[in-house]
């Protein structure tokens, strides 16, 4: 082809692999989201495929292309469905109760708690009744407690309690259960590190033990925080680092450089070119060279997409070395695509694939414009360029990060001006250091102290640039029609040169960001909204008052070693409904399933007044010192006092000022906060922990219990929600809040009977989901999020009666 | 010549990088705690400081909560087990002592002990060293340096 002709060709027309790429992956979401029929689909390809054929033979070539990228399209589609399981898979028939089984171990243990590991199990086996009956399928496993030394490849038997997986089902959640079917885990499950019986010894292949060698070589010569760092950088090994080091990665839009991605893989493709270069090989022994270096950096660091993707690039441009010829970026990007979404159609949906694929995709398409317009800006050169392009992967990130973490830095593009190069430098003398640690202990000593320097350099850098207020705002997470608006944007900049096709380009995507922050302007409904969020074993109410407020009373389970529900659901569920900042947090007790979620709200959201009953005991340091932080003024809250929330207002019944010695309180339970909001004539009760006992002291003092809507105490135990106090309070809608399986067999039979006899709707989040009340004064709706089913009831059913 | 411009460079580059490593390794050597403070610049907890680290008390502390299990709270351990003062001079009783007693404990100045008396005023009394905790003024590490010399009688 002449080279005039080339040049009138858009740029992403002279990579034929792209629309291909894109064909698939539309195909595959479409299959995803859609789920159509297997035949429709084969029929469908055949006719498309069938009408490029006659369309070729017309000459028509452009019909033909795009009828075959249709058909490409459709293959996508078939792709993503799912035979039915092999009839001894372990998801078949669930056991409830533990199983023993044996099975080898797909990957190294993640170990996220000095007591806990998490693990991807291959079951080989069933055994029961000494009956080993051979099985399929893949389990995800939590080991606890003490566990025998676990690795890759190890068999093992091991007694387990496995059911299918249930994510925390809240509106705008995070849907678990759908990206474990992506991976191909069908059950999930725990099981104590005693049961577990090794059956061959833990003799991981090559890769991993050269990554175990590593974490240790760091940890032998560097302090703790560091080496988690340097592990991170070099290895994307994130498990050790500390929490508040990960924030500030986060906040200072930085976190990139702690996944391994194109960045490490350019390093160690530079640093052997560098090397071989100068010592005189020739250009193909070091492309040679450099692609076994990638290869094995890759099975090291393990298959994560970015990991993939930036291999499969650098191996297709060390190739054109090898060949001599030219191979185009573009094209590289495309084919590792393709070949990625081929083998692992699910990775289409991982948020690293999306953020790997997007920054290459920005920097490869919108790099040189961004450069362009800034040295027409009159920016010195060096500075356009390295702006330009950060500008540029930053862009196209950007409704990635908001769409999966709700996040948008402000300070990344000048924060990464400064981390990138010091990340770069820390992972450069990190990889040869611990190369030459690999030779002698000396030289690779020195290499990890320099790297030790750069790393705490690093993040002074990072730690700076999140102090800076407004450095992250969280915003809704866009939603798929505000994305469709984007991606559009992009494909139209990127094929159509002409003007008119910037101009649309930009207006669609204005488009797009109305429609993503339509949720913090929308107008509000006039309704008073309680929602029983879904956050497992503990409590997590928002209170939503029309025209204002809005109280948060108690944060979900969370520190320490637990899952942090407040930083995983709650804060997440607050960020997509447009909040930012709460008007007040209620903690009903210091319990970590009822507080241990809000140092995480507080440390995401701005927070106006924190009310507690003044009891932080031991291991609650973490919510307290956020508590401090925050800057949100405390009350402690006792019997009697009444306060405003916009239209309602709410009334403290518990705990009393004064420990009345007739009663003294037993424990921590009585001592939580028992609130009552009171909006036209509807009455919100909300109970925390309290008991028995801690009722009969309401009942004995008369405080208002009748009410619309109860929160049932202490997620429907035995010990609360007595015969008298049930009688008092009446309500017409009861919520529990209550994880399944829970250990202390919650809530308890006998207590939902009693209040169901008593004539209340019975709400539970363990099965409901998310339970959301909203009423306008007049009427109640119930919506239990889990079936999406809404129900309606009028305020008073027995209006006469009363 | 012997080496071409960029092979000296490189060789620049690798002995300025052995340099700095050695001089790193040697700072580190040579101020440990200057190093142990620099690695904790950003972190929230008191650093695990090279040094003597206190020997846990005889406190009665909680069990670390089990994985599965939370402690239900008739399990809690009571107020029966009270501390048993073992260290001398004695530990500061936090619901009688007066605010220039409490002024006396190291870090803390007569601002802080006005601020501990007021604390124990509105909640009634502190029920251990933990509650000083909700005082302004003391973090982690205060608490840490003042949980062996304080009590809490009820």
């Amino acid at each position: 082809m002449p080279s005039s002709t080339l040049a009138a060709i858009p740029p992403v027309l002279r990579a034929p692999l792209v629309p291909l790429a894109l064909a698939w992956g539309a195909g595959i979401a479409a299959g995803t989201t859609l789920a159509p029929p297997p035949r429709g689909l084969i029929t469908a390809g055949a006719l498309l495929l069938s009408g490029a054929a006659l369309a070729l033979l017309r000459g028509r070539d452009r019909i033909a292309a795009a009828l075959v990228l249709s058909a490409i399209a459709v293959l996508g589609a078939l792709r993503t469905h799912e035979l039915p399981p092999p009839r001894d898979d372990v998801a078949a028939a669930p056991v409830d109760g533990p199983v023993s089984v044996e099975a080898r171990l797909v990957e190294e243990p993640r170990r996220w708690a000095p007591d806990r590991a998490r693990v991807l199990l291959d079951v080989e086996a069933i055994v029961a009744d000494a009956e080993r009956r051979p099985a399929s399928g893949r389990v995800l496993v939590t080991i606890y407690g003490e566990a025998p030394p676990l690795g890759e490849g190890q068999r093992i038997a091991a007694e387990l309690r496995l059911h299918p997986p249930v994510g925390f089902r809240n509106p705008g959640g995070f849907d678990y259960p759908a990206q474990l079917r992506r991976e191909g885990i069908a059950l999930v499950g725990s099981g104590r590190g005693d049961r577990i019986r090794p059956l061959t010894a833990d003799a991981p292949p090559w890769p991993a033990r050269v990554k175990r060698w590593a974490v240790a070589r760091l940890n032998a010569e560097l302090p703790e925080a560091s080496a988690a760092l340097l592990a991170g950088l070099l290895l994307g090994e994130r498990a050790a680092l500390p929490r508040e080091t990960d924030d500030a990665f986060r906040r200072a839009g930085a976190y990139h450089v702690l996944a391994v991605s194109g960045f490490n893989v350019a390093l160690v493709a530079a640093s052997v070119f560098a090397v071989l270069t100068l010592v005189g090989a020739s250009r193909a022994t070091t492309a040679v060279v450099a692609a076994v270096a990638l290869g094995g950096f890759a099975l090291v660091v393990g298959a994560q997409s970015s990991v993939i993707r930036a291999t499969l690039m650098g191996l297709i441009l060390l190739a054109g070395i090898v060949l001599e010829r030219e191979s185009q970026l573009p094209n590289a990007l495309g084919l590792s695509g393709l070949a990625l979404l081929a083998w692992r159609p699910g990775d289409l949906w991982d948020p690293g694939f999306q953020l790997s694929f997007a920054a290459t995709a920005g920097i490869v398409y919108l790099g040189t414009p961004a450069r362009a317009a800034l040295e027409w800006l009159r920016w010195p050169r060096g500075l356009a360029s390295a702006v330009g392009v950060s500008a540029a992967a930053q862009g196209a990130v950007l409704p990635i990060m908001a769409a999966h973490f709700n996040q948008l830095s402000l300070i990344g593009p000048v924060a990464n001006l400064v981390v990138v190069p010091l990340a770069g430098a820390a992972t450069t003398v990190g990889l040869f250091a611990l190369a030459a640690a690999a030779l002698g202990d000396l030289v690779g000593s020195l290499g990890l102290n320099l790297a030790w320097a750069l790393a705490v350099l690093l993040r002074l850098a990072v730690w700076l640039a999140a102090a800076v207020p407004w450095a992250l705002v969280h915003i809704p997470a866009p939603g798929p029609l505000a994305m469709a608006a984007w991606l559009l944007a992009g494909v139209l900049a990127a094929t159509v040169a002409a003007r008119w096709a910037r101009a649309v380009a930009l207006l669609v995507s204005a488009a797009g960001a109305g429609i993503a922050l339509w949720p913090l302007v929308a107008p509000d409904d006039g309704r008073l909204r309680v929602t029983f969020l879904d956050v497992g074993q503990g409590d997590a109410i928002l209170v939503e008052v029309p025209d204002g407020p809005r109280l948060l009373v108690d944060g979900g389970p969370g520190g320490g070693a637990r899952f942090d529900v407040g930083e995983r659901v709650v804060a997440p569920f607050l960020w997509n409904r447009g909040i930012g900042r709460l008007d007040v947090i209620a903690a009903t007790h210091a319990d970590a399933d009822h507080s241990g979620g809000l140092a995480a709200v507080l440390r995401g959201l701005r927070v106006g007044e924190v009310w507690e009953n003044g009891r932080w005991g031991v291991g609650h340091e973490d919510t307290v010192a956020a508590l401090e932080r925050s800057g949100a003024a405390r009350r402690v809250l006792a019997a009697g006092q009444r306060l405003r929330l916009g239209e309602a207002t709410v009334t403290v019944l518990s705990p009393p000022g004064v420990d009345d010695a007739a009663a003294p309180l037993a424990g921590e339970n009585d001592h939580s906060l028992v609130l009552r909001l009171d909006w036209r004539g509807i009455a919100l009760l909300l109970t925390g922990d309290l008991t028995a006992r801690g009722e009969e002291r309401l009942l004995v003092g008369r405080a208002p219990l009748a009410a619309t809507v109860l929160k049932v105490g202490h997620h429907g135990s035995r010990g609360s929600t007595g015969a008298a106090f049930v009688d008092a309070s009446q309500p017409r809608i009861a919520v529990v809040s209550v994880g399944a399986r829970n250990p202390f067999r919650h809530p308890a039979p006998e207590v939902l009977d009693r209040l169901a006899v008593a004539g209340a709707c019975l709400y539970r989040t363990d099965r409901d989901g998310a339970v959301i009340v909203e009423t306008d004064g007049v009427r109640l709706w119930v919506t239990r999020w889990a079936s999406r089913r809404r129900d309606e009831l009028p305020v008073a059913p027995d209006d006469q009666a009363r | 010549m012997l080496y071409s411009r960029p092979q000296i460079s490189l060789l620049l580059l690798v002995g300025v990088a052995l340099l700095g490593g050695l001089v790193v390794r040697e700072w580190r050597a040579g101020f440990p705690e200057a190093a142990a403070r620099l690695e904790a610049f950003d972190r929230d907890e008191a650093p695990t400081a090279p040094g003597p680290v206190p020997v846990a008390s005889p406190r009665p502390s909680r069990p670390p909560p089990s994985p599965l299990t939370r402690p239900e709270p008739d399990q809690r351990p009571g107020s029966t087990a009270r501390p048993e003062p073992v260290a001398d001079p004695r530990p500061l009783d936090l619901n009688t002592a007066t605010a220039e007693q409490i002024a006396r404990l190291p870090g803390v100045g007569p601002g802080l002990a006005r601020r501990i008396v007021e604390e124990r005023q509105r909640r009634g009394r502190f029920d251990g060293p933990e509650g000083l905790r909700s005082v302004l003024g003391v973090g982690p590490r205060k608490l840490a340096a003042l949980r062996d010399l304080v009590t809490a009688t009820p």
